[in-house]
Protein backbone atom coordinates (compact mmCIF):
# COMPACT_ATOMS: atom_id res chain seq x y z
CA UNK A 1 0.00 0.00 0.00
CA UNK A 2 2.56 2.59 1.03
CA UNK A 3 4.94 1.55 -1.69
CA UNK A 4 3.87 1.96 -4.80
CA UNK A 5 4.70 5.17 -6.41
CA UNK A 6 7.78 5.04 -8.72
CA UNK A 7 9.38 7.77 -5.89
CA UNK A 8 8.89 4.89 -3.22
CA UNK A 9 10.12 2.15 -5.32
CA UNK A 10 13.28 3.95 -6.32
CA UNK A 11 13.99 4.82 -2.76
CA UNK A 12 13.68 1.09 -1.91
CA UNK A 13 16.45 0.09 -4.86
CA UNK A 14 18.54 2.57 -3.45
CA UNK A 15 18.12 1.90 0.45
CA UNK A 16 18.53 -1.86 -0.71
CA UNK A 17 21.41 -1.28 -2.50
CA UNK A 18 22.87 0.87 0.06
CA UNK A 19 22.48 -1.98 2.65
CA UNK A 20 24.11 -4.52 0.50
CA UNK A 21 26.62 -2.08 -0.38
CA UNK A 22 29.45 -3.54 1.87
CA UNK A 23 29.08 -7.30 0.04
CA UNK A 24 28.52 -5.08 -3.34
CA UNK A 25 31.59 -2.97 -3.06
CA UNK A 26 33.99 -6.15 -1.90
CA UNK A 27 32.94 -8.17 -5.34
CA UNK A 28 33.79 -4.50 -7.17
CA UNK A 29 36.89 -4.75 -5.27
CA UNK A 30 37.52 -8.23 -5.88
CA UNK A 31 38.48 -7.72 -9.77
CA UNK A 32 40.94 -4.63 -9.42
CA UNK A 33 44.68 -4.88 -9.24
CA UNK A 34 45.97 -4.74 -5.43
CA UNK A 35 48.66 -2.55 -6.68
CA UNK A 36 46.26 0.03 -8.17
CA UNK A 37 43.80 0.12 -5.38
CA UNK A 38 46.71 0.84 -2.75
CA UNK A 39 47.67 3.54 -5.10
CA UNK A 40 44.19 5.33 -4.58
CA UNK A 41 43.90 4.20 -8.64
CA UNK A 42 41.73 2.07 -10.48
CA UNK A 43 42.54 -0.75 -12.64
CA UNK A 44 40.62 -3.91 -14.10
CA UNK A 45 41.90 -7.65 -13.60
CA UNK A 46 40.68 -11.38 -13.47
CA UNK A 47 44.40 -12.43 -11.70
CA UNK A 48 43.04 -11.95 -8.08
CA UNK A 49 40.55 -15.10 -9.12
CA UNK A 50 43.10 -16.94 -10.95
CA UNK A 51 45.44 -16.76 -7.82
CA UNK A 52 43.04 -17.84 -5.14
CA UNK A 53 41.71 -21.07 -7.38
CA UNK A 54 45.49 -22.00 -8.27
CA UNK A 55 48.30 -20.75 -5.98
CA UNK A 56 45.74 -20.55 -3.07
CA UNK A 57 44.03 -23.83 -3.44
CA UNK A 58 40.11 -22.71 -3.24
CA UNK A 59 39.42 -24.53 -6.18
CA UNK A 60 40.28 -27.55 -3.91
CA UNK A 61 38.51 -25.81 -0.93
CA UNK A 62 35.57 -25.29 -3.38
CA UNK A 63 35.85 -29.15 -4.08
CA UNK A 64 35.65 -30.11 -0.32
CA UNK A 65 32.80 -27.81 0.49
CA UNK A 66 30.54 -29.42 -2.48
CA UNK A 67 31.74 -32.75 -1.64
CA UNK A 68 30.97 -32.08 2.27
CA UNK A 69 27.94 -29.89 1.97
CA UNK A 70 26.40 -32.49 -0.50
CA UNK A 71 26.63 -35.88 1.66
CA UNK A 72 25.59 -33.72 4.25
CA UNK A 73 22.66 -32.48 2.45
CA UNK A 74 22.16 -36.01 0.85
CA UNK A 75 21.87 -37.93 4.04
CA UNK A 76 20.57 -35.51 6.07
CA UNK A 77 17.27 -35.01 4.33
CA UNK A 78 17.33 -38.74 3.71
CA UNK A 79 17.27 -39.48 7.36
CA UNK A 80 14.79 -36.65 8.23
CA UNK A 81 12.23 -37.97 5.75
CA UNK A 82 12.31 -41.32 7.45
CA UNK A 83 12.02 -39.85 10.61
CA UNK A 84 9.47 -37.34 9.86
CA UNK A 85 7.08 -40.26 7.71
CA UNK A 86 7.20 -43.05 11.01
CA UNK A 87 6.79 -39.62 13.26
CA UNK A 88 4.21 -38.33 11.52
CA UNK A 89 1.86 -42.08 10.25
CA UNK A 90 2.60 -44.76 12.79
CA UNK A 91 2.09 -44.67 16.53
CA UNK A 92 4.87 -46.95 18.16
CA UNK A 93 5.68 -47.19 21.70
CA UNK A 94 7.97 -44.64 22.59
CA UNK A 95 7.36 -42.48 19.56
CA UNK A 96 6.45 -39.33 21.43
CA UNK A 97 9.17 -39.99 23.76
CA UNK A 98 11.34 -40.46 20.86
CA UNK A 99 9.90 -37.03 18.69
CA UNK A 100 10.09 -35.41 22.17
CA UNK A 101 14.07 -36.30 22.25
CA UNK A 102 14.40 -35.21 18.32
CA UNK A 103 12.68 -32.04 18.83
CA UNK A 104 14.69 -31.16 22.40
CA UNK A 105 17.89 -31.06 20.39
CA UNK A 106 16.83 -27.74 18.96
CA UNK A 107 17.17 -26.46 22.78
CA UNK A 108 20.31 -27.86 22.71
CA UNK A 109 23.32 -25.42 22.14
CA UNK A 110 25.89 -27.16 19.78
CA UNK A 111 29.47 -25.81 21.64
CA UNK A 112 28.31 -28.58 24.59
CA UNK A 113 29.36 -31.11 21.95
CA UNK A 114 32.39 -29.25 20.85
CA UNK A 115 34.98 -31.35 22.75
CA UNK A 116 33.46 -34.56 23.10
CA UNK A 117 32.44 -34.80 19.49
CA UNK A 118 36.15 -33.82 19.00
CA UNK A 119 37.32 -36.74 21.40
CA UNK A 120 34.91 -39.00 19.53
CA UNK A 121 36.24 -38.83 16.11
CA UNK A 122 39.84 -38.44 17.76
CA UNK A 123 39.27 -41.93 19.26
CA UNK A 124 37.67 -43.31 15.98
CA UNK A 125 40.79 -41.99 13.58
CA UNK A 126 38.22 -39.80 12.00
CA UNK A 127 39.76 -36.54 12.43
CA UNK A 128 40.94 -34.72 9.42
CA UNK A 129 38.70 -36.81 6.99
CA UNK A 130 36.08 -35.75 5.15
CA UNK A 131 33.78 -38.73 7.44
CA UNK A 132 35.02 -36.42 10.36
CA UNK A 133 33.56 -33.07 8.72
CA UNK A 134 30.48 -34.97 7.68
CA UNK A 135 29.22 -37.52 10.09
CA UNK A 136 28.78 -35.19 13.58
CA UNK A 137 26.64 -32.88 11.15
CA UNK A 138 24.28 -35.34 9.63
CA UNK A 139 21.30 -35.19 11.94
CA UNK A 140 18.75 -32.31 11.31
CA UNK A 141 16.21 -32.16 13.84
CA UNK A 142 14.51 -29.05 12.76
CA UNK A 143 13.93 -30.72 9.08
CA UNK A 144 12.76 -33.39 10.96
CA UNK A 145 10.13 -31.37 12.73
CA UNK A 146 9.09 -29.24 9.10
CA UNK A 147 8.74 -32.70 7.86
CA UNK A 148 6.73 -34.21 9.88
CA UNK A 149 4.38 -31.19 10.27
CA UNK A 150 3.89 -31.11 6.47
CA UNK A 151 2.97 -35.15 6.31
CA UNK A 152 0.62 -34.81 8.91
CA UNK A 153 -1.01 -32.49 6.29
CA UNK A 154 -1.38 -34.96 3.72
CA UNK A 155 -4.36 -36.71 4.11
CA UNK A 156 -4.25 -40.32 5.69
CA UNK A 157 -6.55 -41.46 3.03
CA UNK A 158 -3.93 -41.18 0.30
CA UNK A 159 -1.77 -43.70 2.03
CA UNK A 160 -5.22 -45.48 2.76
CA UNK A 161 -5.77 -46.19 -0.94
CA UNK A 162 -1.83 -47.27 -1.47
CA UNK A 163 -1.63 -49.52 1.31
CA UNK A 164 -5.00 -51.65 -0.28
CA UNK A 165 -3.54 -51.42 -3.27
CA UNK A 166 -1.11 -53.79 -1.46
CA UNK A 167 1.77 -51.14 -0.83
CA UNK A 168 4.02 -51.98 1.71
CA UNK A 169 5.20 -48.83 4.25
CA UNK A 170 8.45 -47.83 2.00
CA UNK A 171 6.43 -48.20 -0.50
CA UNK A 172 3.87 -45.87 0.64
CA UNK A 173 6.50 -42.85 1.81
CA UNK A 174 8.33 -43.27 -1.93
CA UNK A 175 5.46 -42.94 -4.01
CA UNK A 176 3.25 -41.02 -2.13
CA UNK A 177 4.31 -39.28 0.56
CA UNK A 178 7.61 -38.13 -1.11
CA UNK A 179 5.81 -36.79 -4.31
CA UNK A 180 3.75 -34.73 -2.41
CA UNK A 181 6.17 -33.16 0.07
CA UNK A 182 8.25 -32.27 -3.10
CA UNK A 183 8.34 -28.63 -1.84
CA UNK A 184 8.94 -29.09 1.56
CA UNK A 185 11.75 -31.83 1.09
CA UNK A 186 13.51 -29.22 -1.85
CA UNK A 187 13.62 -26.53 0.81
CA UNK A 188 14.30 -28.37 3.58
CA UNK A 189 17.57 -29.65 1.53
CA UNK A 190 18.64 -26.48 0.73
CA UNK A 191 18.43 -25.44 4.62
CA UNK A 192 20.62 -28.33 5.32
CA UNK A 193 22.84 -27.28 2.44
CA UNK A 194 23.36 -23.38 3.46
CA UNK A 195 23.87 -24.39 7.00
CA UNK A 196 26.41 -26.78 6.37
CA UNK A 197 28.06 -24.46 3.47
CA UNK A 198 28.78 -21.88 5.70
CA UNK A 199 29.41 -23.74 8.72
CA UNK A 200 32.90 -22.96 10.76
CA UNK A 201 33.68 -24.02 14.24
CA UNK A 202 33.44 -28.04 13.66
CA UNK A 203 35.49 -27.72 10.57
CA UNK A 204 37.67 -25.27 12.15
CA UNK A 205 38.60 -27.97 15.03
CA UNK A 206 38.05 -31.32 12.88
CA UNK A 207 40.36 -30.15 10.35
CA UNK A 208 44.25 -29.54 10.31
CA UNK A 209 45.64 -30.63 7.07
CA UNK A 210 45.22 -27.54 4.68
CA UNK A 211 43.75 -30.14 1.53
CA UNK A 212 41.08 -30.93 3.45
CA UNK A 213 39.72 -27.13 4.30
CA UNK A 214 36.66 -25.57 3.49
CA UNK A 215 36.12 -22.73 1.70
CA UNK A 216 35.04 -20.69 5.22
CA UNK A 217 38.07 -22.45 6.62
CA UNK A 218 40.54 -21.23 3.92
CA UNK A 219 38.95 -17.83 3.87
CA UNK A 220 39.54 -17.22 7.14
CA UNK A 221 43.04 -18.63 6.84
CA UNK A 222 43.84 -16.85 3.47
CA UNK A 223 42.70 -13.37 5.61
CA UNK A 224 44.47 -14.02 8.55
CA UNK A 225 47.90 -15.33 7.11
CA UNK A 226 48.16 -13.09 4.28
CA UNK A 227 51.38 -12.27 1.99
CA UNK A 228 53.01 -9.50 1.70
CA UNK A 229 52.91 -8.98 5.85
CA UNK A 230 52.09 -5.63 6.55
CA UNK A 231 49.16 -4.85 3.76
CA UNK A 232 46.67 -7.74 3.35
CA UNK A 233 46.19 -7.92 -0.52
CA UNK A 234 42.25 -6.68 -0.05
CA UNK A 235 41.26 -7.83 -3.64
CA UNK A 236 42.39 -11.09 -3.50
CA UNK A 237 40.99 -11.82 0.18
CA UNK A 238 38.17 -10.25 -1.99
CA UNK A 239 38.13 -12.67 -4.75
CA UNK A 240 38.13 -15.80 -2.14
CA UNK A 241 35.57 -14.13 -0.54
CA UNK A 242 33.32 -13.87 -3.41
CA UNK A 243 33.97 -17.80 -4.62
CA UNK A 244 32.86 -19.18 -1.13
CA UNK A 245 29.24 -16.74 -0.91
CA UNK A 246 28.41 -17.47 -5.30
CA UNK A 247 26.59 -21.08 -4.50
CA UNK A 248 25.05 -19.76 -1.57
CA UNK A 249 23.76 -17.12 -3.16
CA UNK A 250 22.22 -19.51 -6.16
CA UNK A 251 20.74 -21.81 -3.37
CA UNK A 252 18.94 -18.91 -1.71
CA UNK A 253 16.95 -17.68 -5.38
CA UNK A 254 16.02 -21.67 -5.22
CA UNK A 255 15.17 -21.43 -2.09
CA UNK A 256 12.66 -18.72 -2.83
CA UNK A 257 10.84 -20.04 -5.36
CA UNK A 258 10.23 -23.35 -3.61
CA UNK A 259 9.19 -21.60 -0.49
CA UNK A 260 6.91 -19.22 -2.42
CA UNK A 261 5.46 -22.32 -4.43
CA UNK A 262 5.08 -24.61 -1.52
CA UNK A 263 3.18 -21.74 0.12
CA UNK A 264 0.81 -21.16 -2.89
CA UNK A 265 0.52 -25.14 -2.95
CA UNK A 266 -0.56 -25.16 0.28
CA UNK A 267 -3.34 -22.37 -0.12
CA UNK A 268 -4.33 -24.15 -2.77
CA UNK A 269 -5.34 -27.23 -1.09
CA UNK B 1 5.75 -58.49 12.36
CA UNK B 2 7.94 -56.12 9.66
CA UNK B 3 4.99 -53.97 10.06
CA UNK B 4 5.39 -53.27 13.61
CA UNK B 5 8.81 -52.68 13.09
CA UNK B 6 9.46 -50.46 10.38
CA UNK B 7 8.85 -47.22 12.28
CA UNK B 8 11.63 -48.32 14.13
CA UNK B 9 13.96 -48.45 11.42
CA UNK B 10 12.63 -45.03 10.05
CA UNK B 11 13.58 -43.51 13.16
CA UNK B 12 16.57 -45.59 13.68
CA UNK B 13 19.41 -43.86 11.82
CA UNK B 14 18.80 -40.03 12.69
CA UNK B 15 18.44 -40.94 16.51
CA UNK B 16 21.46 -43.38 16.45
CA UNK B 17 23.33 -39.80 15.03
CA UNK B 18 21.79 -37.55 17.93
CA UNK B 19 22.30 -39.86 20.52
CA UNK B 20 26.14 -40.08 19.55
CA UNK B 21 27.04 -36.36 18.53
CA UNK B 22 24.66 -34.66 21.07
CA UNK B 23 23.43 -36.66 24.23
CA UNK B 24 26.24 -38.27 24.63
CA UNK B 25 28.47 -35.35 24.60
CA UNK B 26 26.28 -33.61 27.43
CA UNK B 27 26.98 -36.27 29.87
CA UNK B 28 30.53 -36.71 28.82
CA UNK B 29 30.94 -32.81 29.05
CA UNK B 30 29.46 -32.98 32.85
CA UNK B 31 32.28 -35.37 33.53
CA UNK B 32 35.04 -34.03 31.76
CA UNK B 33 34.30 -30.56 33.91
CA UNK B 34 34.92 -32.76 37.19
CA UNK B 35 38.19 -34.00 35.77
CA UNK B 36 41.49 -32.10 34.68
CA UNK B 37 43.12 -32.81 31.74
CA UNK B 38 45.14 -31.78 28.64
CA UNK B 39 44.24 -33.83 25.58
CA UNK B 40 47.43 -35.84 25.90
CA UNK B 41 48.37 -37.53 29.38
CA UNK B 42 46.81 -40.91 29.91
CA UNK B 43 45.45 -39.87 33.16
CA UNK B 44 41.90 -38.03 33.89
CA UNK B 45 42.02 -37.46 37.40
CA UNK B 46 38.87 -36.16 39.07
CA UNK B 47 38.97 -32.78 40.70
CA UNK B 48 35.42 -31.64 41.78
CA UNK B 49 34.24 -28.35 41.20
CA UNK B 50 38.41 -26.84 41.28
CA UNK B 51 37.28 -25.87 37.70
CA UNK B 52 34.16 -24.24 38.31
CA UNK B 53 35.63 -22.37 41.43
CA UNK B 54 39.07 -21.66 39.19
CA UNK B 55 36.46 -20.16 36.34
CA UNK B 56 34.17 -18.00 39.06
CA UNK B 57 37.37 -16.74 40.36
CA UNK B 58 38.79 -15.67 37.37
CA UNK B 59 38.85 -12.10 35.58
CA UNK B 60 38.71 -13.92 32.12
CA UNK B 61 35.86 -15.40 32.60
CA UNK B 62 34.01 -12.64 34.15
CA UNK B 63 35.43 -10.23 31.35
CA UNK B 64 33.57 -12.99 28.65
CA UNK B 65 30.55 -12.71 30.58
CA UNK B 66 30.62 -8.80 30.54
CA UNK B 67 31.25 -8.46 26.85
CA UNK B 68 28.46 -11.22 26.23
CA UNK B 69 25.92 -9.06 28.52
CA UNK B 70 27.35 -5.97 26.74
CA UNK B 71 26.58 -7.34 23.63
CA UNK B 72 23.15 -8.61 24.07
CA UNK B 73 22.11 -5.36 25.89
CA UNK B 74 22.95 -3.11 23.03
CA UNK B 75 22.42 -5.20 20.19
CA UNK B 76 19.01 -6.88 20.87
CA UNK B 77 17.05 -3.56 21.11
CA UNK B 78 18.47 -2.35 18.31
CA UNK B 79 17.87 -5.65 16.25
CA UNK B 80 14.28 -5.59 17.70
CA UNK B 81 13.68 -1.53 17.05
CA UNK B 82 14.78 -1.67 13.57
CA UNK B 83 13.26 -4.98 12.79
CA UNK B 84 9.75 -4.35 13.95
CA UNK B 85 9.95 -0.36 12.04
CA UNK B 86 10.96 -1.83 8.88
CA UNK B 87 8.92 -4.93 8.90
CA UNK B 88 6.19 -2.49 9.52
CA UNK B 89 6.99 -0.53 6.07
CA UNK B 90 7.93 -3.95 4.38
CA UNK B 91 4.43 -6.21 4.97
CA UNK B 92 2.98 -5.35 1.52
CA UNK B 93 3.34 -8.02 -1.73
CA UNK B 94 4.46 -5.31 -3.75
CA UNK B 95 7.75 -6.05 -5.67
CA UNK B 96 9.52 -2.79 -3.70
CA UNK B 97 8.66 -4.22 -0.89
CA UNK B 98 9.20 -7.84 -1.58
CA UNK B 99 12.73 -6.61 -3.06
CA UNK B 100 14.10 -4.71 -0.03
CA UNK B 101 12.96 -7.78 2.08
CA UNK B 102 15.03 -10.01 -0.10
CA UNK B 103 18.36 -7.55 0.52
CA UNK B 104 17.35 -7.50 3.91
CA UNK B 105 17.48 -11.23 4.00
CA UNK B 106 20.54 -12.12 1.85
CA UNK B 107 23.35 -11.76 4.88
CA UNK B 108 21.39 -14.03 6.81
CA UNK B 109 22.15 -17.12 4.60
CA UNK B 110 25.43 -15.29 3.75
CA UNK B 111 28.74 -17.26 4.76
CA UNK B 112 29.75 -15.75 8.21
CA UNK B 113 33.28 -16.08 7.49
CA UNK B 114 32.57 -13.84 4.23
CA UNK B 115 30.76 -11.27 6.03
CA UNK B 116 33.48 -11.14 8.67
CA UNK B 117 36.36 -10.69 6.35
CA UNK B 118 34.21 -8.06 4.16
CA UNK B 119 33.81 -5.38 7.11
CA UNK B 120 37.39 -6.64 8.23
CA UNK B 121 38.47 -4.73 4.93
CA UNK B 122 35.87 -2.14 5.38
CA UNK B 123 36.85 -1.14 9.41
CA UNK B 124 40.61 -1.55 8.18
CA UNK B 125 42.58 1.25 9.54
CA UNK B 126 44.60 1.78 6.38
CA UNK B 127 42.97 1.45 3.08
CA UNK B 128 39.46 0.47 4.84
CA UNK B 129 36.52 1.93 3.25
CA UNK B 130 34.75 3.36 6.41
CA UNK B 131 38.51 5.56 6.76
CA UNK B 132 38.43 6.47 3.18
CA UNK B 133 35.15 7.88 4.07
CA UNK B 134 35.49 9.91 7.02
CA UNK B 135 39.03 11.08 5.71
CA UNK B 136 37.55 12.60 2.79
CA UNK B 137 35.33 14.68 5.62
CA UNK B 138 38.68 16.11 6.69
CA UNK B 139 38.58 13.39 9.87
CA UNK B 140 41.51 11.89 11.23
CA UNK B 141 41.55 7.88 10.78
CA UNK B 142 39.87 5.65 13.21
CA UNK B 143 41.29 2.42 14.58
CA UNK B 144 38.24 0.55 14.78
CA UNK B 145 39.37 -2.91 15.20
CA UNK B 146 42.33 -1.71 17.37
CA UNK B 147 40.49 0.21 19.75
CA UNK B 148 39.12 -1.78 22.62
CA UNK B 149 36.29 0.82 22.83
CA UNK B 150 35.29 0.30 19.28
CA UNK B 151 35.53 -3.10 18.24
CA UNK B 152 33.08 -4.60 20.59
CA UNK B 153 30.43 -1.99 18.32
CA UNK B 154 32.09 -2.60 15.16
CA UNK B 155 31.41 -6.63 16.21
CA UNK B 156 27.83 -5.24 17.18
CA UNK B 157 27.46 -3.58 13.95
CA UNK B 158 28.29 -6.55 11.59
CA UNK B 159 26.28 -9.12 13.52
CA UNK B 160 23.19 -6.91 13.53
CA UNK B 161 23.71 -6.46 9.62
CA UNK B 162 23.78 -10.13 9.12
CA UNK B 163 20.80 -10.61 11.03
CA UNK B 164 18.37 -7.85 10.94
CA UNK B 165 16.81 -9.77 8.04
CA UNK B 166 15.60 -12.61 9.97
CA UNK B 167 14.09 -10.73 12.20
CA UNK B 168 12.32 -8.52 10.13
CA UNK B 169 10.73 -11.74 8.40
CA UNK B 170 9.60 -13.17 11.72
CA UNK B 171 8.18 -9.71 12.29
CA UNK B 172 6.52 -9.48 8.70
CA UNK B 173 4.42 -13.08 9.74
CA UNK B 174 3.67 -11.77 12.88
CA UNK B 175 2.12 -8.52 11.35
CA UNK B 176 0.64 -10.02 8.41
CA UNK B 177 -1.43 -12.33 11.71
CA UNK B 178 -3.04 -9.26 13.06
CA UNK B 179 -6.50 -8.82 11.50
CA UNK B 180 -7.18 -5.83 9.12
CA UNK B 181 -10.40 -5.27 10.96
CA UNK B 182 -8.68 -3.77 13.90
CA UNK B 183 -6.47 -1.33 11.86
CA UNK B 184 -9.99 -0.39 10.42
CA UNK B 185 -11.31 0.22 13.66
CA UNK B 186 -8.30 2.44 14.65
CA UNK B 187 -8.63 4.30 11.35
CA UNK B 188 -12.62 4.81 12.33
CA UNK B 189 -11.34 5.97 15.27
CA UNK B 190 -9.49 8.48 14.05
CA UNK B 191 -6.16 7.10 15.26
CA UNK B 192 -3.01 8.77 13.95
CA UNK B 193 -0.45 6.60 12.01
CA UNK B 194 1.82 6.23 14.80
CA UNK B 195 -0.36 6.08 17.45
CA UNK B 196 -1.87 3.00 15.37
CA UNK B 197 1.49 1.59 15.95
CA UNK B 198 1.82 2.27 19.55
CA UNK B 199 -1.81 0.84 19.96
CA UNK B 200 -2.41 -1.66 18.08
CA UNK B 201 0.41 -2.69 16.32
CA UNK B 202 3.10 -2.98 18.81
CA UNK B 203 0.81 -4.54 21.64
CA UNK B 204 -0.30 -7.46 19.23
CA UNK B 205 3.57 -8.18 17.69
CA UNK B 206 4.21 -8.50 21.45
CA UNK B 207 4.73 -12.71 21.15
CA UNK B 208 6.80 -12.13 18.02
CA UNK B 209 8.67 -9.51 20.56
CA UNK B 210 9.10 -11.80 22.94
CA UNK B 211 10.00 -14.66 20.39
CA UNK B 212 12.85 -12.96 18.84
CA UNK B 213 13.83 -11.10 22.32
CA UNK B 214 14.93 -14.67 23.86
CA UNK B 215 16.29 -16.01 20.37
CA UNK B 216 18.94 -13.23 19.99
CA UNK B 217 19.68 -13.25 23.42
CA UNK B 218 20.69 -17.12 23.25
CA UNK B 219 22.09 -16.21 19.68
CA UNK B 220 24.48 -13.71 21.51
CA UNK B 221 25.57 -16.43 23.68
CA UNK B 222 26.77 -18.30 21.17
CA UNK B 223 28.72 -15.52 18.92
CA UNK B 224 31.78 -17.01 17.60
CA UNK B 225 32.69 -16.61 13.96
CA UNK B 226 32.55 -12.53 13.01
CA UNK B 227 34.31 -12.85 16.66
CA UNK B 228 37.22 -15.50 15.89
CA UNK B 229 37.31 -13.96 12.38
CA UNK B 230 37.70 -10.39 12.88
CA UNK B 231 39.30 -9.93 16.42
CA UNK B 232 39.98 -13.18 17.86
CA UNK B 233 38.94 -11.76 21.01
CA UNK B 234 41.15 -8.49 21.05
CA UNK B 235 42.67 -5.85 21.98
CA UNK B 236 42.83 -6.81 25.04
CA UNK B 237 40.13 -9.08 25.58
CA UNK B 238 37.97 -6.55 24.47
CA UNK B 239 35.91 -8.86 22.19
CA UNK B 240 36.25 -11.77 24.02
CA UNK B 241 33.05 -13.12 23.93
CA UNK B 242 32.06 -16.70 26.27
CA UNK B 243 32.23 -18.71 23.30
CA UNK B 244 35.30 -17.15 21.39
CA UNK B 245 36.62 -18.38 25.23
CA UNK B 246 35.83 -21.62 25.29
CA UNK B 247 37.51 -22.62 21.83
CA UNK B 248 40.30 -20.63 23.34
CA UNK B 249 40.43 -22.52 26.57
CA UNK B 250 40.02 -26.12 24.87
CA UNK B 251 41.86 -25.68 21.43
CA UNK B 252 44.32 -23.65 22.10
CA UNK B 253 45.21 -23.87 26.19
CA UNK B 254 43.79 -27.75 25.51
CA UNK B 255 42.45 -27.64 29.05
CA UNK B 256 39.89 -30.00 28.63
CA UNK B 257 38.10 -30.08 32.56
CA UNK B 258 37.87 -25.96 32.41
CA UNK B 259 36.71 -25.57 28.92
CA UNK B 260 34.12 -28.28 29.75
CA UNK B 261 33.10 -26.39 32.86
CA UNK B 262 32.51 -23.46 30.81
CA UNK B 263 30.51 -25.27 28.30
CA UNK B 264 28.44 -26.66 30.93
CA UNK B 265 27.51 -23.29 32.35
CA UNK B 266 26.68 -22.14 28.94
CA UNK B 267 24.50 -25.20 28.51
CA UNK B 268 22.30 -24.52 31.48
CA UNK B 269 21.92 -21.11 30.87
CA UNK B 270 21.13 -21.59 27.53
CA UNK B 271 18.48 -24.24 28.07
CA UNK B 272 16.60 -22.50 30.96
CA UNK B 273 16.29 -19.37 28.49
CA UNK B 274 15.03 -22.15 26.15
CA UNK B 275 12.77 -23.08 28.59
CA UNK B 276 11.53 -19.76 29.36
CA UNK B 277 10.91 -18.88 25.75
CA UNK B 278 8.47 -21.84 25.65
CA UNK B 279 6.39 -21.26 29.09
CA UNK B 280 5.39 -17.73 28.16
CA UNK B 281 5.04 -18.31 24.18
CA UNK B 282 3.01 -21.80 25.03
CA UNK B 283 0.68 -19.59 27.65
CA UNK B 284 0.60 -16.90 25.44
CA UNK B 285 -0.50 -19.10 22.26
CA UNK B 286 -3.10 -20.90 24.45
CA UNK B 287 -4.43 -17.11 25.56
CA UNK B 288 -5.04 -16.20 22.34
CA UNK B 289 -6.26 -19.15 21.20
Amino acid sequence: MKLEKPFISGLALFGGLLFLSPALYSIWLSFQTADAYYAGGLEFTLDNYGRAVGHYHFARYLLNSVIVSGIVTLGGITMATLAAYAFARFRFVGSDLLFGATVATLMIPSHISLIPNYLTLADAGLLDSYAGLILPALASAFATFFLRQYIRGIPRSLDEAAYMDGASSIQVLWRVIVPLSKPAILSMALYIFIGEWNSYIWPLVAIGKSDLYTLQIGLARLYRINPGEDLIDWPLVMAASTISILPVLLGFALVERHLVRGITMGAVK
Amino acid sequence: MLRKLSPYLYVLPILSFIAVFTYIPIATSINLSFREWDFLSSTKPFVGFDNYKLLLSSTEFWNSVKVTAIFAVISVPIRLALALVLASLLTSEKFASRMLRGAFFLPSVTSTVSIAVVFSWIFATDYGTANAIITAFGAEKVPWMQDPNLALFVIILVNTWKQIGYDIVIYIAGLQAIPTELYDAAAVDGGRRFHVFRRVTMPLVMPTTYFLLVISVIEAFQVFTIVNVMTDGGPANATDMIVNMLYRVGFTLFDIGTGSALAVMLFILLIALSLIKSRVLGRRVHYEA
